[in-house]
Formats: structure tokens, sequence, C-alpha cells
């Protein structure tokens, strides 16, 4: 049995979780509060993504591009309605309010779209991947017998570019050195000239954007549905505080562990119980935290 | 009212029209829903408080409602069957209504959605046979039955429904072969062939086809390892091995694990058990991974989406489901494509047969209460009567005191002591971006695939 090819499978799952672990983590660790709606964020880009791909239609790379803006206006305008007017109340409002509009937002989308799965149809899948090499890429014999896929090194390679960008964002940029600086201490970022509203406002747009762009790669691999967030914010969630609640690089990290275990207790756990690989998952969280309860690389945010 | 002098006053003639108004109101509101029904003459007006008493056929009474109810599935993931099951429905009801309907009533249908869950199913039941009235059930999924069993046995109206599949519905159900005693009925019965039939029809089909070494990978519900489970007991007893078996969540974003897993063991084929959502995904990544093999796709899986979203990769895949080939398939044909565009599936044929043989035992109990029904479902279906495939020639030999045989569309519908039906399988493969039938197993052949008195 493969172990290269697990491993690989293992990454480009770990990858789009990356992708929207960071937008949770950094409402986490700048707004200060656990986002249960983040899911539908996903779910919300997605269903761009698709009316923009196959309804319209347009190209593929513009149609994720329409989702990671959808997501980001989506994301700003229900904080500004939801989360802002109760931004003082403290967390535990604040989470509460999110676990109800998660709930809302799910239904409301159902109501709209169906119950049903949608799909990317077959002639904008095959233009999906237009400007990448017709795949699959492989097999390769060079390490082994293993294979990639051209959709896996389009998830590979969105994750790769989000982590770059994001790393400049955050160490090149006066918006993601207040950022830092604000997930290091509100008030003091305040005094010393920081648009904290501004900021938040930032954090909210670039979460939905990130949200926007796992949604839609989620559902070009496999489908679009309403319950499509919701079915993956656990993951998104482990991966978060695994890699340490607040801490972007440590979602990262946390995203791509929970992405191997997956795949690598798929193959290797004894007969019969392969279903349980979700399970196996949230053990190695629970092991990890009881280790190291603050997660793998708390604090990363205000280090970086 | 007289006046002194002799003669009606104005307001006592305005009193005396406004009271024999109100009296002619309330009777005809009586004829409704009184509860002083007729008493069975042939003009009467039936009746009890739910309207569907009437008198004995052949000069009994006509009802004044007959109301068949029909969950279904509007929505959810099963809402692509649901159009090919309510067209051939109403394209019986068409004929039946045509032909004067069951003790000269026409029959009504109340259709409401389930979704498929059983908890809408269990609200939709209640309301279909307390609020609508309905006298007989056409409807219900093996997942709405099986949690529901109980509670269905408590409504003690018949319920006969043209989808289950489930094993657990093999010794289960029916009148135990004796119609006129319901203290031993389970009041369930199915008009379509059960996973046993067809699952044996695909495992023989698979034999057949010289795949002795097999894969699994299914999906860790009941129904789908309910699927596995009955393909696997013929095959393995008729001399195949299962290879590998991977059992794997719904809903999963990916399935490559699962099938690198799988595909690490060597067969000559491979079954899918998965719901249609699950099952494109993991075919999709079987046919970006370029795995090969032979796939056996399990019986809702022989859809057009499928083919659609996966390609040309699954070329070859077959499918077995429900035979659509019953003694008089042709008849239901001609009336369901009079009735409207939807496509037939294995399930319309099925639907078409429900609703003729609950119609014909209304006839031959001469009332529509559900255990009239209960009775009489049997009788019209498995007897020695004269063979009818339609409601009118059905009606007319009642008439003339003859007892009926009814065959259908679907299978003969004799129904075993438990309520089922045995019949023929159908192979669908797909080619050139459409699943195309190949092969029809005869029902006795399959039957060589099924333990005696295991079904």
């Amino acid at each position: 049995m493969g172990l290269l090819q697990n491993v690989i499978f293992g990454l480009v799952t770990g990858s789009y979780i990356a992708i929207a672990a960071i937008g949770f983590t950094l409402i986490y660790g700048i707004v200060n509060m656990i986002n249960f709606a983040y899911g539908e964020y996903l779910t919300i880009g997605a269903f761009v993504g698709l009316l923009t791909a196959v309804t319209l239609p347009l190209p593929l790379p513009v149609a994720v591009l329409v989702a990671m803006v959808g997501g980001g206006v989506a994301s700003l305008v229900l904080a500004r309605l939801f989360f802002t007017p109760i931004n003082h109340t403290g967390p535990v409002p604040m989470l509460l309010t999110s676990i109800g509009l998660g709930i809302a937002l799910r239904n409301l989308i159902r109501l709209a779209a169906g119950r049903n799965a949608r799909y990317f149809d077959t002639e904008t899948a095959t233009f999906r991947l237009s400007g990448v090499p017709d795949v699959p890429v492989g097999p390769f014999d060079l390490l082994g017998d293993f294979f990639v896929t051209s959709e896996h090194l389009v998830v590979v390679g969105c994750a790769v570019a989000v982590f770059f960008l994001l790393h400049g964002l955050l160490t090149r940029t006066d918006v993601g050195i207040a950022m830092r600086a604000m997930g290091d201490d509100e008030d003091l970022a305040r005094v010393r000239g920081v648009d904290t509203q501004w900021i938040r406002d930032s954090v909210w747009v670039l979460a939905g954007v990130l949200a926007g762009l796992a949604g839609v790669l989620i559902a070009i691999q496999t489908n679009v549905s309403a319950g499509t967030g919701y079915s993956h914010i656990l993951q998104i969630l482990a991966a978060a505080i695994l890699g340490g609640a607040g801490s972007p690089y440590g979602a990262i990290a946390g995203s791509y562990i929970i992405g191997l275990v997956l795949s690598l207790s798929t193959a290797f756990l004894p007969g019969g119980m392969t279903e349980l690989s979700s399970a196996m998952a949230f053990l190695i969280l629970i092991v990890v935290l009881l280790v190291k309860p603050s997660g793998l690389a708390a604090q990363e945010v205000r280090e970086a | 009212m007289v006046s002194d002098n002799g003669t009606a006053t104005r307001r006592a003639v305005l009193k005396g029209v406004g009271a024999g108004g109100l009296v002619g109101v309330a009777g005809c509101l009586g004829v409704e829903g009184g509860d002083e029904g007729g008493d069975g003459g042939t003009e009467g007006n039936g009746g009890g408080s739910t309207g569907t008493d009437g008198g004995t056929a052949g000069g009994g009474s006509s009802p004044d409602s007959i109301v068949f109810g029909q969950p279904a599935a509007q929505t959810g993931q099963w809402d692509f069957l649901q159009p090919g099951v309510s067209q051939a429905t109403d394209a019986a009801l068409q004929n039946i209504n045509d032909a004067g309907g069951p003790l000269g009533t026409e029959v009504e249908l109340v259709r409401r959605d389930t979704g498929v869950n059983p908890q809408e199913a269990r609200t939709v039941v209640t309301q279909l046979i307390e609020n609508d009235g309905a006298s007989a059930i056409l409807g219900l999924f093996s997942s709405e039955i099986n949690p529901l069993w109980d509670f269905l046995q408590e409504q003690r109206t018949p319920v006969v429904t043209p989808w289950p599949g489930s094993t657990f519905l093999d010794t289960r159900g029916g009148d135990k072969g004796t119609p006129e005693n319901l203290d031993d009925d389970e009041w369930v019965w199915r008009t379509v062939v059960g996973d046993t039939v067809h699952t044996a029809g695909n495992a023989k089909r698979t034999l057949d086809e010289g795949f002795e070494t097999i894969g699994v990978i299914n999906g860790n519900t009941e129904g789908e390892r309910s699927y596995v489970e009955g393909f696997l007991a013929p095959y393995e007893a008729e001399g195949g091995s299962v290879a590998q078996r991977v059992e794997v969540g719904l809903g999963e974003s990916s399935y490559q694990s699962a099938l690198e897993r799988l595909f690490g063991a060597d067969f000559d084929a491979f079954l899918v058990s998965l719901p249609q959502e699950s099952a494109i995904t993991m075919l999709s990544d079987w046919a970006d991974g370029g795995y090969g093999g032979q796939p056996v796709l399990s019986d809702t899986l022989g859809t057009q989406a499928v083919i659609d979203q996966v390609g040309d990769a699954l070329n070859g895949a077959w499918a077995a489901s429900p035979g659509q080939s019953g003694p008089n398939y042709d008849t239901f044909e001609q009336a369901f494509q009079n009735a409207g565009d939807a496509e037939v599936n294995a399930w319309s044929p099925p639907a078409w047969d429900a609703m003729h043989v609950v119609a014909l035992a209304v006839e031959r109990a001469g009332e529509a209460t559900p255990e009239a029904i209960e009775r009489n479902l049997g009788p019209v279906s498995g007897g020695e009567g004269m063979t009818v495939s339609t409601f009118a020639e059905g009606k007319e030999a009642l008439a003339n005191g003859e007892e009926v045989n009814f065959e259908g569309a679907a299978t003969p519908t004799n129904f075993t002591q438990h309520g089922n039906v045995f019949g023929s399988v159908t192979i669908s493969v797909a080619e050139n971006g459409e699943f195309t039938e190949a092969e029809v197993i005869p029902a006795e052949e399959v039957r060589g695939f099924v333990e005696e008195g295991e079904y």
C-alpha cells in the first residue's frame, strides 16, 4: 500500500482545510471570537462560484475570483449586521450569535438552493483546468509508484500562494502589522493610532475571501450543497485549535496534521474500522491538547 | 307565524325562509361529513365520520370520497426518483377514475413531502390518515419504514409502497397468508422486489461475467450495508470471494485514501454501495486516479446524473435494479407516457401496481376502510381468479361475481405471506454517456439464489 500516495492525499486535504482555517483563526486572534457560522461562508463562496461558472457561465478562474469576492462581501456584511453591534458584550454572546447565524444561514441557503448537491458540470470541470497541463500527472516511479492529478496541483498551489501572500501581508504591510498589533494588545494598538474598526473589517473581509476560496475548491473537487460548510467546520475548528487558536501559522500546521491523519488512518486502520478516520483526527486533537493545551503554535500571530 | 287577522306578517315569512335555508345548508353539510351516514343502498351517501365507509360491491353504496395518501420524496437526496413515481401513480389514478373508480367513487390522491426523513414521515403519515382521511398509504422508503415500524403497526392502515428494498422487510409485513384474520397482520406491503432479490441478480451477473473475486466499498449506513450483505450472501455462496472491503463515511470531500486501500488488494471487480452524492465523489476520485477495474453499482447509482458527473471512465459499469418487465409492463408504459414527461425508473412500475392493487382491494371489499383493504390485498393479487391487468378489467370481473388476480407491470404481484413480491432483475450498463438496459435476469433464475423461507 502506497505510503507516499496517502501522504499526497493528506497534503491535498490539508491544503484546503488550511486555506479555510487561516481565516477562522484570524477571526479568533483579532476579533476574539469563535465563529461557528464560518462554515456557511464556505458554502456561500461555493454557491457564488457555482452560479458564476455554471449559470452565467463564466470561466472557472473568474468564478473562483468571484467566489472569493462573494465570500469577503458576505463576511463583512454579516459581521456589520450581527457581530459588530455586540462586539462589546464579550466572547460568549458572540459565540452564541454565530451558532444561531450559522443555523439561519444554512437553512436560508437550503431554502434558496434546495437540499440537493450541485455539481460543476463536466464541461466546466474540463475548463477548470485551463492553463494547467491536462493530467492525471503521473504515475511517477521516482520515489515509488504514485500519482498526482491536476486537481491536486491546483489545490496545493492555491494553498501555497495563500501562505506566501499571508506571510507578506502580516510582515510587510501596514494592515498586517496593525493586525499583529491588535492581536497582541488591542488597547495599546488603538493608543498607537491603529484604526481598530478598520482592521476588524479587514480581518472579516480577508477571512471571507479565504472561506470563499476554500469553498469553491471543495465544490470543484466534490459538490456543493447547503450542508457543505457545516460538514467541514469541525475539521477547520480542529485544525485551528490544534495549531493554537489565533495563530495562522499554527493553523497551517494543524490543517496538514488533520489532513494526514484523515488520509493515513483510512489507509492503515484495521479492516472494518476505516469509517472511523474522522474520529481519529479528533483523537489526535485531544491528545495534543492534553500535552499542550495552548496548541502547537499559540501566539505566533504576534511573533510573525 | 300568523297575525291576528290571520295573515302572515312579512317578518314571519322572512324568519321562515331563513330557518328553512339554515336547515337546507345543514343538510348539505351533513352529506359531507356527518355521522349519520347512509345505510348501504345503491344511491347511499356512504359514510361515517371519515366518509370512507360504503356498502358492498355489486349493489353496495358509493362512499362520498376515497382518499389514498402518498408520502413522497419531493425533496431530499432521493427526490430525483419521485417524478417517475408520481407520474406512474397519477397515470394509474387516471385509469382507475376513468373506469368509474372503486365502488363508483373517484379516488382522491393526497401527496405530501417527507424528504425521506423518518420524523417528517411520521408527521406526514399522521396527517394523511387523521386529517386527510386516507384509507391506504402508497409510499415510504426503507429508511422511513424501518425506524417507524411500531408506529406504522399502530396506525392499522395498510402501507403499500413501491420503494423499499430493505432486507428488514424480507420476513416482516403482509397478512401472513390469513387474509380474514387481522390479528397477525403487519400492515406493510411492497410492490417492488427487495434488495435480497436484485442484489442476488447482481451477484449472479457478476459471477456470470467471470468476476470471482471482488472488492467492496460501501457507506456506513444501514441501507448501504444492507445492499452489500444482500449481494455477498449469494455471491459467496456460489463461489465468489471478497478480497477487500472498505467502509467509509458519507459526504467526505475525498475518498482517495479509501480507494488506495481498496485497490491495494487484487480483485476482478469492485462493488460500490453509496448514496449518489458520495458515489459521484468517490467515482470521480477513482476516474482521476486511473485505478481501472470493473465497477459494479448498487441499484440507485444507475442514473444519468452519475454518468454525467463521472464521465466516460464509467463505461462498462453496470447496475442491477428491480425489473421493469412484469407481465403487463406494456399496459403501464403506454399510460405512463400519456401522463407526462417524467423519466421512467425502476420504482415507476411498482407505483402503478401499488395503486391498482389497493383500488381493486376496495372494489372487492365493497368498502374503503383500512381494514377492508388490508383483508383484500392478498385475495385480489395472488388468487386463482381471472387474470386482470387494469382496474377496469378487475372491476368488471368482480361485478360479474368472479375473483380476480391482478398481474402488474413490475412483477406478477403475487404477494408472499410477508407482503413481498418476487420478480426479474434488470441489468443496465453504462455506455456512451447513458445507462442502457443490457439484460433481464428472469425471476426463476434469481429465485435459485435466494434461500427458501428467507424472503
